[in-house]
């Protein structure tokens, strides 16, 4: 049972990250709250779980990272903090994230960037940057985060911890704020792939109030395996380019060669469509992310910017001062994406490619492969700043997470080894519902890779 | 394909967001990168037979056809920025053109 003060403390020492949106004070007062109605039978019983800024608690406000949503309270709150709350966990406060989620670096949020916890100079990754940090740096042993191309992963190798993308379906996004309909999922960062695995598995599971939410009980954890006697893991060629980074391909031949000592079978495979995956979620992601966020108008939430002659006139000086430039740029693109005369080009041809993606994994599955095995991102965390002016470079660091995102495959990140001091991160892509086989495998791998040294 | 500084006006009116003008030539600019760098999907071969993936359940589930409480913990008069009498308030209409 932990003490509010302590995990209050734990949390405010690692203020100069600029990881956590909530205030001090709030955060001790709510604290000392949930504490007392904490049920002392749940599974999760005292444990600190630090939740995304873009998902809906009734403790703390909720501003994706937004100026749009400066101050906004929820009304209600989402299925999984619920759950999280129903199983005994605290809700440690909001973690900071690029607004709305777009992004892969926390520099564009509202609120400033997130530092990453072992090189203030470069980024935690993004968007669920915030989360990440304060998980890295120790200040809570687990963190909600979201994912919509690789939100959690990518993030999670960055700063060196576990991040788990679950299946599309998996966990209700009752109370996630939208962002890419078709691809968002909520996911969660642990010190240990037990800690994260833990807290999915409480909050997966069926929810009336989510359609797009499978009818299906929770995850059941697996045990912690002796080998991995029995998986056969694919190594797709395309994500083990030439040009990958070279300390980033020792990590991964390192794991690949524990794995084989592990017991387990590893063969090459192809998923010839991985070089569309990005222009394709490029397309998809800012579609659907300007249909979502055309709800923020000035009218029923936020704050409202002036100018405002009339209607029109309210809905354009809110939404052109409210949002930051990210955003502006994917409401644009994703507009004009589907605009008569570009949909077929653009938006269409997006669809299609997503198909045939989809099909390259269903190919290598259908193969006898379990799991497959890929870097989570081809460098290790980058410089702040280095990547704002050029948004493909941006965009180019999701180019091994956006593919289970466009596939809705379960995937998760794990500490591979360092780059002059810095985390790499190694991925592993399951099958549809197949979790338990990836957190099984992913333990047996933990066990053994070692994390924190030199690749 | 390059956007004009005319069609990223045009789109922001049609997304209903406010562009200044200083920021016009890099949006502008950064939008044709974007773009440019999304035609490639035009490489690949337009495709009618292709069936477009759609996640998630494979038919809707329905639910019961009960009234349930909304279960808000508090009404939009605390986050609306004006409420009154059970409406928003905002601004007159104005010209839609």
């Amino acid at each position: 049972m932990s003490d509010a003060k302590a995990v209050a403390d734990r949390l405010v020492k690692a203020k100069r990250l600029n990881a956590l949106l909530t205030p001090p004070k709030d955060l001790r007062k709510s604290l000392n709250t949930q504490i007392a109605a904490a049920r002392p039978t749940g599974v999760l019983y005292g444990m600190p779980v630090a939740v995304k800024d873009n998902i809906c608690t009734l403790e703390f406000t909720t501003t994706c990272g937004s100026r749009i949503l400066e101050g906004y309270r929820s009304p209600y709150e989402a299925t999984a903090v619920a759950k999280l709350k129903a199983a005994g966990a605290l809700i440690a406060g909001k973690t900071n994230c690029d607004e709305f989620a777009m992004g892969s670096s926390t520099e564009h949020s509202a609120y400033g960037r997130v530092l990453h916890p072992l090189d203030k100079t470069r980024v935690p990754g993004g968007s669920s940057g915030g989360s990440a940090a304060l998980v890295a740096a120790g200040a809570v042993p687990a963190a909600l985060g979201s994912e919509t191309g690789g939100s959690v992963r990518q993030p999670a190798a960055f700063c060196g911890v576990v991040g788990i993308k679950p299946t599309y379906g998996r966990v209700s996004r009752y109370g996630l704020v939208a962002f890419g309909s078709s691809l968002d999922q909520i996911g969660v960062f642990g010190r240990s792939v037990h800690d994260a695995a833990r807290v999915l598995s409480v909050i997966s599971g069926r929810d009336p109030r989510d359609s797009t939410c499978e009818d299906r009980d929770p995850l059941r954890l697996p045990t912690v395996p002796e080998s991995l006697q029995g998986f056969v893991i694919g190594l797709p060629k395309e994500y083990f380019p030439p040009e990958l980074d070279p300390a980033v391909r020792r990590a991964c031949d390192r794991a690949i060669r524990i794995m084989k000592e592990l017991g387990a079978a590893v063969r090459e495979v192809s998923l010839p469509h991985t070089p569309y995956a990005v222009p394709t979620y490029y397309v998809i992601a800012p579609a659907e992310a300007s249909s979502n966020l055309a709800r923020y108008d000035g009218v029923r939430y936020g704050p409202r910017f002036n100018g405002a002659a009339d209607l029109r006139s309210l809905y354009r000086s809110t939404r052109g001062q409210g949002f930051g430039p990210e955003v502006r740029r994917r409401i644009l693109v994703g507009t004009y994406v589907l605009s008569a005369g570009y949909y077929d080009a653009y938006y269409r041809r997006a669809q299609q490619m997503r198909a045939l993606i989809v099909q390259d994994f269903r190919n290598a599955f259908d193969r006898g492969v379990d799991l497959l095995f890929t870097p989570t991102v081809p460098s290790p965390a980058f410089k702040a700043g280095e990547k704002l002016a050029d948004p493909i470079a941006m965009y180019m660091s999701d180019i091994f997470t956006v593919t289970a995102n466009l596939a809705g495959l379960p995937a998760m990140s794990l500490p591979i080894g360092r780059a002059k001091g810095l985390p790499l991160g190694g991925q592993l892509i399951g099958q549809a519902f197949l979790e338990d086989e990836m957190i099984e495998a992913a333990y047996a791998l933990e066990r053994v890779v070692p994390a924190t040294d030199e690749a | 394909m390059s956007v004009s500084r005319d069609e990223v006006l045009r789109i922001a009116q049609l997304a209903e967001l406010d562009v200044d003008e200083e920021t016009l030539p890099t949006l502008a600019d950064q939008m044709s990168r974007i773009l440019d760098y999304a035609a490639q999907l035009s490489a690949v071969p337009a495709n009618g037979t292709v069936k477009v993936f759609v996640p998630g359940p494979d038919a809707i589930r329905f639910r019961a056809d009960q009234v349930t409480p909304s279960g808000l913990a508090f009404g939009p008069e605390e986050f609306a920025p004006a409420f009154k009498e059970g409406f928003f308030v905002v601004p007159k209409l104005g010209q839609f053109e």
